[in-house]
């Protein structure tokens, strides 16, 4: 499927892509900002409704809201764009990735996603059955962790989703338990099953 | 403009000499070359992430480009990046082979917004350490000339901790301690019964108990302090000493000014004032004194010296010794364990505590046991449960994954080994020959390496560390014995010790140029050696000592 815009993303349309990404963070337009993405980086709208997609997979709506649900696959284009998650340092052997590299030696983690989905599917990775999108993003994602050394741009996409979603008010403050001012310290308490990980101030306590 | 006394820099030491001469009557001028910070006006303090453009995390591109020495301290995040230098914009210069991270915070309240707020007292095992191994020059004082004014300074910044009754560690004036998690309790009674060692909370500048009188807050339990504090919870210049200076009456602030010299005038043997520049228009300006204080933080305090050279001082202001710049230090550190501890899988806790924990010296001290080093070694750490972010790491999604994450993960054990550092000539700063900032000032050159005895301290600290953990039932996945890089324990200190000798260190016992009698250096520049304990309240209860030996010879008419 050939976006439209692929190719022509001009300074308006990253602005326009800056305020609907900044509707979807929640925050104020001119802070998420595209204006350092080369033009030929801008994502396409097919790009956003797949990072859209497989965000919801990754973390899918139950009870609460999914990945998806919250913006979190603008999240990830956004702090790619950004180079979160070390996104901008190449592999030690990037070959099997040449056609996803920039000058620097860093990935286009987008375009490679988009690819990769389409490729395992055998056909437009949106058309496809649910079923059997969870299944191949589940297959990719296990290849992807077969060993702690396996490098993957999987890795970096995978974690900006958890990030994108345990740090939007869904996932801090209703998956999660989020009191910014906890005002005590228990140090010793039964962990039950209904005790639900406190997400508040998540710079603070960064032990992964 | 002419005042009784010229602070040079608004942090942890120059709020405190600010307050202490502001207090004795004197009129002072404190200048910050950062901008002004106004207390309970901290701008990302209270946002939530999802308020932050990049969620707090911040933009990592920008941070390579301008905040590539700043981006590599714990503290440093989207929320804080404004409490930290743009290192483009702040240029040093590292010698031919030397390689070192510094850590700096440019602004009113400089690194008392983003200091650790861990505080110890040394021991004297720390200030006869020189004496002892013959490494450096010999401390002028002693603990007894130091224990009352940790005591001053600790009650009134506010410290929570334990006593414990360690001739190592002293006690001080506490307020309650905070409490040790359910896996750090259990870490300490193995680590007791099996080594004799002591494991402790951190005793932190946060506070357990109020001071309503002054407008503080006991501790949230937030632990995100680096952000600022509007509760006034913890000790910054803005929440404590900034307050009690300017209610004296006596303080003019001048901000965004850089000192670039200290004045001297070699007829009286005096300074008499400093030049400086506003760092928004590149104007010059000055003002006279009656006595100089530099409080600029260690290797700007030892810059400014040597840039105040002149045709009596050549070499640099009060450096008739030439040790000026010489045996500068910071604690050699490293991760030395992660272990887990999946048998707390069923405990858990609530709040951020903002303090880890410590284990006191044990090395070297009435038996030489230190194998290849003759100093002391300490750990801070602390036991956590993996967060969300644990889902990085490991395959899964789905359902199954969400579930998971909804739960507080392993609970797991770091010790960090903080090593002291030897003093050695070969470490050192100079004026860069070349290189200037955007001001045409020089920019200052660091030398320095780590040498065998940190190394050997380092190994013999990961084998303990393991062994520690492993006795309190521990599984250890880790650990490390390199140092990291110099400066990463932001504990960088000396380069104007002080010492007995006038052809050999640069201040005398009350933190005074041996060759200028009204010039003070009382920030971590003074130091003869590092211990390895943090040393910000060390610097805290000298800037007091020296400020009231100070005001006495000025009533006195001695300087």
């Amino acid at each position: 499927m050939q976006d439209k815009l692929q190719g022509s993303w001009n300074r308006r349309e990253i602005l326009g892509a800056a305020a609907l990404l900044a509707s979807a963070l929640g925050v104020p337009a001119a802070a998420a900002s595209f204006a350092r993405i080369d033009v030929d980086e801008a994502p396409t709208s097919r790009q956003r409704a797949l990072m859209k997609v497989v965000s919801q997979i990754v973390i899918p709506r139950t009870d609460t809201p999914g990945a998806g649900d919250v913006g979190a696959g603008d999240f990830v284009i956004l702090a790619l764009a950004h180079g979160l998650e070390n996104a901008r340092k190449p592999f030690s052997d990037s070959a099997p990735y040449a056609r996803f590299l920039r000058a620097d030696g860093s990935f286009r983690h987008v375009a490679w996603i988009e690819s990769e989905l389409d490729g395992r599917a055998g056909e437009d990775f949106l058309a496809s059955a649910p079923d059997k999108q969870l299944g191949l993003v589940t297959q990719l994602d296990a290849e992807a962790y077969a060993a702690r050394a396996t490098e993957s741009p999987w890795k970096a996409i995978k974690a900006l989703i958890l990030t994108g979603y345990y740090t939007s008010e869904a996932g801090a403050s209703r998956e999660l338990r989020y009191e910014p001012v906890p005002g005590r310290f228990d140090p010793d308490l039964p962990l039950t099953p209904d005790f639900r990980a406190v997400s508040n101030d998540w710079t603070a306590v960064d032990f992964g | 403009m002419q005042f009784d006394a010229i602070v040079v820099g608004s942090g942890i030491t120059g709020g405190w000499a600010a307050k202490e001469l502001t207090q004795a009557g004197l009129k002072v001028l404190m200048i910050e070359r950062g901008r002004e910070i106004v207390h309970g006006e901290y701008e990302n303090e209270l946002k939530d992430p999802w308020q932050m453009p990049l969620r707090g995390a911040g933009d990592a591109d920008l941070f390579a480009r301008e905040y590539s020495v700043q981006m590599l301290n714990r503290q440093f995040n989207e929320y804080t990046q404004g409490h930290f230098v743009n290192d483009k914009d702040n240029p040093y210069s590292t010698a031919p082979g030397s390689k070192f991270n510094w850590l700096r915070s440019y602004q009113l309240g400089g690194r008392s917004l983003t200091w650790g707020r861990q505080s110890y007292r040394w021991s004297d095992y720390d200030f006869s350490a020189n004496k002892r191994d013959g490494n450096g020059t010999d401390w002028p004082i002693r603990y007894a000339d130091l224990a009352p004014w940790y005591d001053k300074v600790e009650e009134f910044i506010g410290v929570s901790g334990a006593a414990e009754g360690l001739p190592q560690l002293p006690d001080g004036r506490f307020q309650p301690a905070m409490a040790l998690n359910v896996v750090e309790q259990h870490a300490r009674k193995a680590i007791a019964e099996k080594f004799g060692r002591c494991m402790t909370v951190g005793r932190v500048a946060n506070m357990t108990q109020a001071k309503p009188d002054e407008g503080r807050s006991e501790c949230q339990n937030r632990s995100i302090c680096a952000r600022g504090c509007s509760f006034g919870a913890y000790f910054s210049t803005q929440s404590s000493t900034l307050p009690a200076a300017k209610a004296t009456g006596n303080l003019t602030v001048l901000t965004d000014a850089i000192v670039e010299a200290v004045d001297y005038d070699a007829k009286t043997n005096r300074v008499t004032g400093v030049r400086y520049v506003n760092t928004k228009d590149g104007t010059r300006g000055s003002a006279t004194t009656r006595m100089v204080f530099l409080n600029a933080g260690a290797f700007n305090s030892v810059h400014l010296l040597l840039n105040s050279r002149s045709a009596a001082m050549p070499n640099g202001l009060a450096n008739g010794s030439g040790a000026l710049g010489t045996q500068i230090m910071d604690h050699a550190s490293t991760l030395s364990t992660i272990a887990l501890f999946p048998q707390f899988s069923d405990r858990t806790s609530f709040g951020n505590r903002p303090t880890g924990v410590v284990v006191a010296r044990y090395r070297n001290m009435d038996t030489m046991d230190g194998v290849g080093h003759t100093r002391g070694y300490s750990y801070q750490g602390g036991a956590l449960q993996s967060n969300w972010g644990a889902g990085k790491r490991e395959a899964g999604i789905g359902e199954a994954l969400k579930t998971r994450l909804r739960s507080p993960g392993m609970w797991r054990m770091v010790l960090v080994a903080f090593a002291d550092c030897v003093p050695r000539d070969s470490n050192r700063l100079t004026l860069d020959p070349v290189k200037t900032d955007r001001f045409g000032i020089p920019q200052l050159q660091i030398q320095f390496a780590f040498g065998k005895e940190e190394q050997a301290a380092l190994a013999q600290a990961k084998a303990d560390a393991a062994e520690m953990m492993v006795a309190a039932g521990g599984n250890v996945i880790m650990g490390s014995d390199q140092p990291g890089t110099g400066g990463m324990a932001i504990h960088e200190m000396g380069g104007a010790r002080m010492g007995h000798d006038p052809k050999a260190s640069v201040l005398n016992k009350w933190s005074q140029a041996h060759d200028v009698p009204n010039l003070f250096v009382t920030d971590g520049a003074q130091m003869a050696s590092s211990a390895c304990q943090n040393p910000s309240l060390t610097y805290m209860a000298l800037t007091a000592r020296a400020c009231d030996a100070a005001v006495k010879m000025l009533r006195e008419g001695k300087i």
